[in-house]
């Protein structure tokens, strides 16, 4: 198994804008070969079809694209981020993984609406939305599982699905719930999916058993698996391709704390050879202390993506503060013009300071309470989750589960 | 779960060359004939109805045989060799469309399609594995039961009459309708017991009454030879290769259909119906204003290659009986076919359904 040389680490708010006939003759040869004509016809023209629908699409991505792979001039920005959308610089080497306007369609439902993603290189990026926001479809679409409707897409910096095979060679990836044939063992599974990869994956079907815990399993049937274990086995197929990219998809579904703890730190050491890691997850605080970065998805859209850490701040800040007299002071923060909200609670009283508010504004709300002859007894600052956070942007508040 | 590293490389690895390839590599050919050979239920299920009932059959006889030859005839007469063919013939048929639709299906329904498509692979390669790596499951347990039937017949079988009794006559074995014209003719006394000639015929009457009814003849001598008398080493050869070619169909069709609708069940259901309702019926009787539908199912076709020695006793082709190719005679009940347009349907149903199933394989959502 061969690590991938990790490419120099963007500074990531530096690439991420917060964007988102008659029956008694012998025979009658003519209808038979009519028949078969039809039939041969009928395949062929299919395959036609479908090719002349594939050599559409690239045409259609020109469209929708910008030059240099930015995003459609005239495109608008995901809501809620008002304003026209920042030129983002193109890292070098590319992104990992880049869409332009990626729109996929259900019928009526949108299931994936014009979606513009950058993940960074290098990076353990996060799909963090509610059940049903569209995550697994995104996945599905970028690995050529289904096809698009509108909209461009790279992985690796390789169009898709122009140039699918080729990207696909340097991906790994798990796509919703992992199934693998029952009657299988863990190492005949993936001695088919190393004979389909071709090339040397099949070198490479031994050392990731014992890397995913799966080494004392390895002649039991798939059957007999948990679906921790089919996780696992998941990943071990992923690394079959000695991938660059893994895209993982919901990869703590099934997993008991401790499997949990132990794919958390396989992503960690898969970051740290250099590898990008992309998963979906509804686990806010999972995605929390796993990725460096994160794009928050809702009813399809990315509504905010950029580093975890940009993001909560931009919430605001949260104070408590336990005082003498909670009343007047938030009378006095209201006059002040320093707080963006004050509440009342049975601590005292908690102040919501605006977004992006340095930690002087904290002081400065000491020095005017201690002014006026208020006894301060505490100031805590809270610092805001990103479940807080997600909370707040989100428009489908408490479905996830 | 341990968070050790991988050794270190200094480059990415480049993409497999093989990757993209539309023809299928044989590691891939491999572990498709892995999968479903591990299928324990589906090999039972095989063996079963290929293996089973001919192995079953031949087993019980000879050890009949050998404890009371007397009320127990040998092991393999003709009788026994036709029944066990055709039998073989039917149930190859359904359990290799079994196997096909579960070489099309099971990928789908049982999650891994996804993961074999994630690799990069062409579709059109992930579709042509499955055609070897099923027929390298289903052709061998045909040959080897077959060919087992063929070895208790020869060597387990009744003593070989040297000559047919054709109405009394006695005429040699292995003759095809011109050389039974020609023999009779040689032998006008035997031949004139064959037509209502009166006492004393000329030996131009027995001539004109032998090129008269030469067909109607060799029909019946055929069909008694065929039925005293066990099929020679090519006529055996033959039967087997129409047996493989028979089974070989039904994989490919229950392959087709099977990728065309990715459900097992109701592609077998499918062809049960085609192969123990349709077929014997559009075989059999002829539909007014239909014929040439009739003719483009596959069975029909295959029976009217089906070799003398399963078909005793029906006609042959437009140009006589043992004109159609490879010696068929044909099974039908209807009025046959050219040998061209037989080869256009059983190739046009190979062709099509791989390729209908191979368009909805590169076609599908994963």
């Amino acid at each position: 198994m061969h690590a991938v040389t990790r490419p120099p680490a963007p500074a990531l708010m530096d690439h991420l804008a917060a964007t988102a006939g008659p029956h008694s003759q012998p025979f009658g040869p003519g209808l038979i070969l009519l028949v078969l004509l039809v039939i041969g016809g009928l395949s062929y023209g299919g395959m036609r079809l479908s090719a002349r629908r594939d050599a559409r699409r690239p045409s259609t991505r020109r469209r929708a694209a910008g030059p240099k792979g930015q995003p459609p001039p005239g495109a608008q920005p995901p809501a809620p981020a008002p304003g026209p959308r920042p030129a983002v610089p193109r890292p070098e080497g590319g992104w990992a993984v880049e869409t332009h306007g990626l729109t996929k369609r259900f019928g009526t439902n949108v299931a994936v609406n014009d979606v513009e993603l950058l993940v960074p290189r290098g990076s353990a990026f996060g799909y963090l939305g509610p059940n049903g926001a569209g995550k697994t479809t995104l996945i599905r679409t970028l690995l050529g599982l289904t096809r698009p409707d509108q909209g461009s897409m790279s992985l690796l910096g390789t169009p898709v699905p122009a140039q699918r095979r080729r990207a696909l060679a340097r991906v790994g990836a798990i796509v919703d719930e992992p199934r693998f044939h029952p009657h299988l063992t863990g190492p005949q599974t993936l001695r088919l999916l190393a004979a389909a990869r071709g090339g040397d994956a099949a070198r490479r079907i031994a050392p990731p058993l014992p890397r995913v815990g799966l080494a004392d399993r390895a002649g039991d049937k798939v059957a007999s698996y948990s679906m921790g274990m089919r996780q696992r086995l998941g990943v071990a197929a992923c690394l079959l391709g000695d991938p660059e990219l893994l895209i993982l998809d919901e990869p703590m579904n099934g997993l008991d704390p401790a499997g949990m703890h132990e794919m958390r730190a396989m992503i960690e050491s898969l970051r740290d050879e250099g590898r990008t890691v992309m998963l979906s997850s509804h686990l806010l605080d999972e995605i929390e202390r796993t990725c460096d970065a994160v794009a928050i998805v809702d009813q399809g859209r990315v509504i905010r993506q950029g580093a975890i850490d940009e993001l909560t701040r931009g919430a605001g800040t949260v104070v408590q503060v336990d005082c003498a007299e909670p009343d007047r002071a938030a009378k006095l923060i209201g006059a002040a013009g320093i707080a963006a909200g004050t509440t009342r609670s049975q601590a005292g009283l908690t102040v919501t300071l605006p977004a992006g508010a340095s930690r002087e504004l904290v002081a400065d709300l000491n020095r005017r309470l201690v002014e006026a002859g208020i006894a301060v007894y505490g100031l805590q600052e809270i610092r805001t989750s990103l479940e807080d956070w997600f909370l707040s942007v989100t428009s489908r508040l408490g479905d996830q589960s | 779960m341990t968070a050790a590293a991988l050794p270190a490389a200094a480059a990415p690895a480049a993409p497999p060359r093989r990757i993209g390839n539309w023809l299928p590599s044989w590691p891939l050919i491999a572990t498709k004939h892995l999968e479903l050979r591990k299928r324990r239920g589906l090999m039972i299920a095989l063996v079963l109805l290929t293996v089973a009932p001919t192995v079953l059959v031949l087993g019980l006889r000879l050890i009949f045989h050998a404890v009371a030859p007397a009320t127990n005839g040998p092991a393999g007469s003709p009788d026994v060799f036709q029944a066990l063919t055709n039998l073989m013939a039917e149930f190859g048929f359904l359990s290799a469309a079994a196997l096909g639709a579960s070489a099309g299906t099971t990928d789908l329904s049982e999650g891994m399609f996804r993961h074999l498509v994630i690799t990069g692979r062409s579709r059109l390669a992930l579709y042509l594995a499955r055609i070897p790596a099923g027929l390298a499951i289903i052709l061998p347990l045909v040959a080897l039961t077959f060919a087992a039937l063929c070895l208790v017949t020869s060597y387990a079988g009744a003593p070989q009459p040297t000559s047919v009794a054709l109405n009394g006559v006695s005429v040699p074995e292995h003759f095809d309708q011109a050389e039974l014209q020609n023999w009779l003719r040689q032998h006008p006394q035997q031949a004139a017991s064959e037509f209502p000639l009166g006492p004393a015929p000329t030996t131009a009457e027995i001539d004109s009454a032998i090129g008269h009814n030469s067909a109607i003849l060799y029909e019946n001598y055929s069909s008694d030879e065929v039925a005293d008398a066990n099929p020679p080493i090519n006529e055996m050869a033959k039967i087997g290769l129409w047996l493989e070619l028979e089974v070989g169909i039904g994989f490919m069709v229950g392959l087709g259909l099977g990728s065309l609708t990715g459900q097992r069940t109701v592609t077998v259901i499918v062809l049960i119906g085609l192969e123990i309702i349709v077929t014997p019926i559009l075989a059999a009787h002829v539909i007014p204003y239909f014929i040439d539908g009739q003719r483009l199912v596959v069975g029909v076709a295959m029976d009217q290659l089906r070799p003398a020695a399963l078909a005793p006793g029906t006609g042959g082709g437009p140009g006589g009986p043992g004109r159609v190719l490879f010696g068929g005679r044909g099974a039908l009940g209807i009025p046959p076919m050219p040998t061209w347009a037989m080869i256009a349907v059983i190739v046009g149903w190979i062709v099509g359904w791989s390729a209908i199933g191979a368009w909805r394989m590169m076609t599908r959502d994963a």
